[in-house]
């Protein structure tokens, strides 16, 4: 009885030695609040680390940061309706020791600009427009209305979703992009060779191209969509299974590199083209 | 005076010679301090480099223009902005740290007025139509639409007379392989900075860089070979584009 008694009092005190010298996980919060006016502009840079965005107050920015380490400060000012927070890595501090995540809750009208190497960026239910740049950021846009969307990244994948009457711009040198529901009078969507997937109908007066160099293109389409189709790939294949009226084009079309088409009334212009990237029409 | 104070007046030290007590207590830190040492003389010799750049290899004043009333007619530009600056002389203290990529910023617009430059300037013979025959805007009409792919069946062009002296070149479309591009003076510099400033992201922007560059390669080969299609070229200036957006990418994250 006595033996197992020093045996758990052993056990205490190694539990505790283990914990004072295991290497303790920092974590520590910080608030900024502001005020301010209807369509604020609001930037956020961090090297490294995940910022996402939600619609709360019409009138205040909330802004959570999240320090992953203390060798990371974070400079922020206000000049009038213009707010800029930028992460700031302390002397000899590298980007995966100064990581800060931003969670930010903002007018909805408010225009927005973030930026992080290594995200994930992520954005919804606003109606201001959206600025979203990082180079291997997988980055997740939702539920925009009436505004432009412009997302960059180098490697980093980037998927839109419900997108309504949006200015879209998308470019990527090599991530996959995924638009789901992405609508607008512009949606201009480049990748060298990521991919590039739409599941949607092109809405109505719009003018979309999706352009890669040897990344495929897919498109997929209910039976009722309205739009003028010119695809094209160099070098590679491009097919579809959707009935196509013929129309006049200035293009000529050469079988199994290209096809040139309507649909319903073809109030929307779409032109898929790739370099070296299959390219595909499918009905829904 | 400390390395950050040091690093902190870096720009104003390269933009003007410092005089007074802060010069001599500039020199005695950089004497003194290796790092700070070789980061100045880095420095110097990328702000030097820059600043060639722009007389090597310029294209014609009718590109720049164009670009500029490009520019202006997208609003990004105004006729009274101040000229650009490879070392700007007052840099917030919060964002000095980033003025030393900024170079990156013309030679990103270089590349693609060079795009331009090269897709607008290659010589297009009078080209027919590709238009395979018995095809038609109006063939893919109705619903037996599944097109399969024709591998190595070049498209058939029209014979015009130029063309008829060459009947016995290969198929266009047939793409070589590409072979692995050598690092302009450009992209060695772009690299030597990313390996100063952030050298653990050297090796995927070396990457990135030599899949952009065999892409342009790998275009500019096929309009070399066919100069007439239109879709090939605008590729070829796409593919420039992305070199430039792999260029602002690193800008905006290198500091």
């Amino acid at each position: 009885m006595a033996g197992l008694r020093r045996c758990d009092s052993f056990m205490v005190v190694a539990v505790v030695l283990a914990s004072c010298f295991a290497p303790a996980a920092f974590a520590a919060t910080k608030e900024y609040r502001y005020t301010v006016g209807p369509h604020a502009n609001i930037s956020v840079d961090t090297q490294c680390g995940a910022i996402s965005i939600k619609p709360g107050s019409d009138n205040l920015v909330v802004v959570t940061a999240v320090f992953k380490s203390d060798n990371v400060e974070v400079d922020q000012q206000q000049n009038g309706n213009r707010i800029e927070i930028a992460s700031h890595l302390l002397h000899g501090t590298d980007q995966q020791n100064g990581q800060v995540d931003y969670e930010l809750e903002i007018p909805p009208d408010a225009n927005v600009t973030l930026r992080s190497s290594t995200g994930p960026l992520s954005a919804e239910r606003l109606q201001g427009d959206l600025t979203m740049e990082g180079a291997d950021a997988v980055v997740t846009v939702r539920k925009i209305e009436n505004a432009h969307v412009h997302v960059r990244t180098m490697r980093g994948s980037i998927t839109l979703t419900d997108i309504r009457n949006g200015h879209v711009e998308i470019a990527s040198i090599s991530g996959d992009i995924h638009l789901k529901a992405v609508t607008g009078l512009s949606v201009q969507v480049s990748s060298g060779s990521g991919r590039i997937f739409y599941d949607g109908d092109f809405g109505s007066g719009g003018d979309y191209r999706f352009i890669t160099h040897s990344g495929d293109i897919e498109a997929l389409v209910p039976a009722d969509v309205s739009a003028g189709f010119r695809a094209h790939s160099v070098l590679g294949r491009v097919q579809h299974d959707f009935p196509l009226q013929p129309r006049h084009s200035r293009f000529s079309e050469e079988v199994g590199r290209s096809f040139i088409g309507n649909a319903g009334q073809a109030s929307s212009e779409v032109v898929l083209r790739s370099f070296s990237g299959k390219i595909r029409l499918k009905q829904r | 005076m400390t390395c950050s104070d040091v690093q902190r007046a870096l720009p104003e030290v390269l933009d003007s010679s410092p005089n007074g007590t802060f010069a001599s207590e500039f020199e005695d830190h950089i004497k003194g301090c290796p790092d700070c040492s070789d980061l100045l003389s880095d420095l110097k010799l990328i702000a030097s480099e820059a600043c060639q750049l722009a007389a090597t290899d310029e294209p014609s004043p009718r590109v720049w223009l164009g670009i500029a009333s490009q520019l202006r007619a997208e609003g990004l530009i105004r006729d009274q902005a101040p000229k650009p600056v490879l070392v700007p002389t007052s840099i917030g203290r919060r964002w000095g740290h980033r003025w030393s990529a900024l170079w990156l910023a013309p030679v990103a617009a270089a590349l693609v007025a060079a795009g331009a430059y090269v897709v607008n300037h290659k010589p297009a013979p009078p080209v027919a139509k590709q238009q395979t025959p018995g095809t038609s805007a109006g063939t893919s009409a109705g619903t037996n639409n599944e097109v399969a792919a024709t591998p190595a069946v070049p498209p058939a062009p029209a014979p015009a007379p130029q063309e008829l002296a060459q009947k016995s070149v290969p198929p266009t479309n047939v793409v070589q392989p590409v072979v692995e591009p050598e690092p302009s003076a450009d992209d060695q510099q772009f690299l030597s900075v990313v390996s100063t400033r952030a050298p653990s992201m050297r090796a995927t922007y070396e990457n990135q860089l030599a899949v952009v560059n065999a892409d342009i390669l790998e275009t500019e080969a096929y309009v070399n070979r066919n100069p007439g299609d239109i879709d090939a070229r605008q590729h070829l200036m796409d593919a420039y584009q992305q070199k430039a957006l792999l260029y602002q990418i690193a800008l905006d994250r290198i500091q």
